[in-house]
């Protein structure tokens, strides 16, 4: 048994045999074989064996041919390791003594060699242990007659095990198969996080290397309440961890009965609650769980998981999905929010993609690569004609000047000409925000709010770029802070400037922040009261919602921000929300 | 197993230590010797013809290493193999 610790991003327990998802991957659909096929398997070992081999000699006939001896030696001590009668026999032995498939038992035997290589700890050594992983992939990849693993074609549920996913690869995954991820690096807001969130599976991130210590198949528990992944647990621990799942389901379902009851404060005041969605499919999820509305749509993911840019008819389809589901809710729609590598029509006009945090991303690449822009537009002006007026709102990302939001708000007027030139019906008040999750947005919030129909704070962007801490970046991970005092301070200020006497622009947030409960009584101590989150956290917000009051939650804000450390704040507003609402402190 | 044991203690010479190199000539050679030989370092202790075992050793620059024979013919075997430690496993 091993257990390692990561960041705990998504609740829940996960109990399954987990499938490494790495840059080589293969799935073994087969870990036993019956025993009148071993003759064959053996066969089909050695058979593999004799087809990787005479691959690497050929290699060291060029190795030797065009860089000498020397060379050619490396290939041929390669052979050497693939050749050598400790291996093969281990490899038969697991195959006929316990009859393993092949690919499993050379999976062990190899996995276990460069493990000792590793151990070893020198650079040279840990060379080496690559170059059996290697030798690995090549038998497997001659076993399996090809191929890497692909999300989509899961065919039973697994736990993922991964050193990173991207974007893409999430979104391609098919949800029944899946029963929780664990990534080695990582942090609460990465990507995998998010959708972890969204799916509502158990999620750990930021766990550090460990996946050369795991082989697909091991049983594996993923925590996602403490943040720990177990390899290979023994019984006690299987059923100790069984017992936790039980409850929190219990604990889930007892909340579950708050989902019809309305989100007013015990003092009155009503907050409302939105969903935040990347697929359209998810819409109804969110109405179940008891939200009012989308609250954030993140149109990205459209662009995630496909080789070409969405066309018009992509977005217009998937809006007027989210639309229909939403019967006269609210929803409001973010305009593309990526990294410029992931915009294929863009990525390739890069010269060099730094894919960084203050590079070209989100709105940027909207403004300068305007086609996209306008194409997106367009379809979220055709679907709001069929929602009633206002209940579609549009909102631009990474917003960090006045410049950048009257740039975007023409572009809108453009497309707003070319559709009255097409005579294509459109809502010509349809509502336009902003994100604030740039630290100037948030100072410079009351010239904004002369400007924007509404504001939508960003929390897990905001604390990225007010604290400077990368939050993909695990070595750092830890300064990433929620409860930062700069950050308290930073929503107040754009609540105060959005509470104009004139006019009241409402101010959400959304963002990891806002569905933690603990966190809830601050923001509306803070002035908030619109408030967008994964679907799964609703109930569980409603139930601290009817517990507030107003007075409560403001001397809490006052106290938090009296603090002056993350740590302290964290501490606070954990105690607070233990008096308020005990079975929600984890 | 019979016949004699005999043993011997060389120093490695080799820059990059009995790197992956080195270790397959030693096994090349050691599958020609009709006898059991293994070259201890500390508490390791590695069977020649495993090249596992060898890499194992993570031998370096300036190790001492004791190399051992045994079975008919010890001697020559373990000259072999000394040779070829001396001979800094030039080829």
């Amino acid at each position: 048994m091993l257990v390692k610790r990561g960041i705990a991003v998504s609740p829940g327990v996960a109990i399954g045999p987990a499938l490494l998802f790495g840059t080589e991957n293969f799935k073994l659909s087969r870990h036993y074989t019956s025993k009148s096929e071993i003759d064959t398997e053996v066969g089909r070992f050695h058979a593999a064996l004799d087809a990787v081999c005479a691959d690497i000699e050929e290699n060291q006939r060029v190795a030797t041919e065009r860089l000498g001896k020397e060379y050619g030696a490396i290939f041929g001590a390669h052979v050497m390791m693939a050749r050598s009668p400790e291996l093969i026999s281990e490899v038969e032995r697991l195959i006929r003594d316990e009859t393993n498939t092949p690919e499993r038992a050379c999976e062990i035997v190899l996995n276990k060699y460069a493990k000792l290589f590793q151990e070893l700890g020198s650079r040279y050594h840990a060379e080496r242990a690559h170059d059996i992983y290697d030798l690995k992939n090549r038998l497997l990849r001659q076993l399996l007659g090809k191929q890497r693993q692909e999300m989509s074609d899961l065919t039973e549920p697994v736990l993922i095990l991964a050193h990173n996913l991207t974007p893409s690869e999430t979104a391609n995954l098919k949800r029944e198969f899946v029963l929780g991820f664990v990534t080695e690096v990582g942090g609460p807001t990465s990507h995998t996080a998010i959708l972890a969130g969204a799916l509502e599976l158990p999620a750990v991130v930021g766990v550090g290397e460990f996946l050369s210590e795991v082989t697909s198949g091991d049983l594996v528990i993923i925590d996602g309440d403490r943040g720990e992944v177990i390899i290979n647990p023994i019984e006690s621990v299987i059923a100790e961890r069984r017992a936790a799942q039980k409850k929190n389901e219990s604990n889930y379902a007892a909340l579950e009965t708050e989902r019809t009851a309305e989100p007013i404060t015990a003092d009155g005041e009503r907050i409302q609650l939105l969903g935040n969605i990347e697929f359209p499919t998810e819409t109804e999820h969110c109405l179940e769980r008891g939200a009012e509305g989308i609250g954030l749509y993140r149109t990205e993911f459209l662009y995630l998981g496909v080789d070409q840019e969405p066309s018009e008819e992509d977005h217009y389809q998937a809006y007027c999905k989210v639309i229909e589901a939403l019967g006269g809710r609210e929803v409001v729609i973010r305009t593309l929010d990526l990294g410029a590598d992931k915009v294929p029509s863009v990525g390739g006009l890069l010269a060099e993609s730094t894919n960084s945090a203050l590079g070209l991303r989100s709105i940027r690449i909207s403004l300068q690569y305007r086609e996209g822009f306008k194409t997106q537009l367009r379809a979220i002006l055709r679907a709001a004609a069929k929602a009633p007026p206002g209940s579609v709102k549009i909102m631009f990302p990474l917003i960090s000047s006045l410049n950048e939001f009257r740039q975007a708000k023409m572009v809108v007027r453009d497309v707003m000409d070319d559709l009255d030139e097409a005579g294509e019906p459109f809502p010509r008040d349809v509502p336009l925000g902003m994100m604030v999750e740039v630290p100037s947005a948030a100072i410079l919030a009351d010239h904004f709010a002369a400007e924007v129909d509404f504001f939508s704070i960003g929390t897990n962007d905001l604390i990225q770029y007010t604290l400077a801490v990368d939050r993909g970046d695990p070595a750092v991970s830890s300064l990433y802070r929620t409860g930062d005092p700069a950050i308290l301070r930073l929503i107040r200020m754009v609540v105060e400037a959005a509470d104009k006497p004139d006019r009241k622009i409402p101010v959400t947030v959304c963002g990891q922040m806002s569905s933690d409960p603990k966190f809830l009584p601050l923001l509306i101590g803070l002035g908030i009261r619109r408030i967008s989150v994964t679907p799964h956290s609703i109930p569980e917000l409603k139930a601290v919602i009817r517990r507030l009051t107003i007075p409560k939650c403001k001397d809490i804000a006052t106290h938090a921000e009296w603090l002056g450390l993350s740590r302290g704040v964290d501490n606070y507003l954990q105690g607070e929300l233990f008096k308020i609402c005990p079975q929600l402190v984890r | 197993m019979g016949g004699q044991s005999v043993s011997h203690t060389v120093t490695v010479r080799l820059e990059n230590g009995l790197h992956l190199v080195p270790c397959s000539r030693l096994v090349k050679l050691a599958n020609g010797l009709g006898c059991d030989v293994r070259i201890r370092k500390g508490s390791l202790d590695a069977d020649i013809k495993n090249i596992f075992d060898l890499m194992g050793l993570a031998a370096a620059f300036g190790d001492q290493l004791e190399l051992r024979a045994s079975g008919d013919r010890a001697d020559e075997a373990l000259a072999k193999v000394v040779q070829l430690f001396e001979s800094n496993f030039a080829d």
